[in-house]
């Protein structure tokens, strides 16, 4: 099963169009904004670009969290499930949000809260894990493999 | 805003199947347990605004950044990611949740 998230990015891009994201949880801060297109960035398919339909302008910088967190596994609620459409979990992968800096070593992944997306249906959600201990800024750069906070707030 | 007082163990009733009981109270702090539909999302209001925070922080980097992080990735990913598929989790509907 190795591969998993960047063939599933993969399999969403198969019908050759850049696909369509409907955000049936938009993200927050940005509740008016729906559909975005998820384009990859690089050649390896590691980043991706979601940009709003109707406001290109609007990006935000996407990636598979096990490119730099291997040991994240965040945990769905089946109401989440539901709402993408997802009948079993090989429907679903994961993106986080990078918040990017100057350089690669300020950047940082939101693994609290990450983009859920079904690549069959093409709906996606962006899931607050409240009760997680993961970061919202989790740095990317190899020094922080590791996205665990050391000690649970709360 | 509508505003109401309640006792340790009292409740109000939000819509059809929205619940809300008061706890304990110690202190200045308020324990709230909240008996919502599992379709109902749940948050504590400042994590929700420091969510909206990072998005609009991440929202549109400069070109630069872009493809600077882009640079760099190619220096430290030298693999493809390995499995990361999210597990399922069913609440018991019987808890209530609290914050």
């Amino acid at each position: 099963m190795s591969d998993l998230g960047t063939a599933t990015v993969e399999q969403t891009q198969r019908s050759g169009d850049t696909p369509v994201l409907e955000m049936v949880q938009p993200m927050a801060g940005f509740p008016e904004v729906r559909r975005y297109l998820l384009e990859r960035l690089d050649e390896s398919g590691v980043i991706c670009d979601l940009r709003a339909v109707d406001n290109p302008d609007l990006r935000f910088v996407v990636a598979p969290p096990q490119v730099f967190f291997d040991d994240y596994a965040p945990e769905v609620d089946d109401a989440v499930a539901d709402a993408l459409g997802a009948t079993s979990a090989e429907d679903l992968f994961v993106l986080v949000v990078l918040t990017l800096g100057a350089t690669l070593h300020d950047a940082t992944a939101n693994l609290m809260a990450p983009v859920l997306v079904n690549h069959r249906t093409h709906r996606a959600a962006q899931v607050l894990l409240d009760r997680s201990d993961w970061p919202l800024r989790a740095p990317i750069a190899p020094a922080g493999r590791s996205g665990r906070v050391a000690t649970p707030v709360g | 805003m509508l505003v109401l007082s309640r006792r340790v163990g009292e409740s109000i009733v939000i819509g059809d199947n929205v619940t809300v009981t008061v706890l304990e109270i110690r202190g200045d702090v308020v324990r709230v347990g909240v008996d919502a539909p599992r379709e109902v999302k749940v948050h504590r209001q400042e994590l929700l605004a420091e969510l909206a925070d990072t998005n609009r922080a991440a929202a549109s980097p400069s070109p630069e950044s872009v493809a600077e992080s882009i640079a760099g990735l190619s220096r430290i990913v030298p693999e493809r990611p390995e499995s990361g598929r999210p597990t399922r989790r069913t609440d018991d509907p019987e808890q209530p949740r609290e914050s």
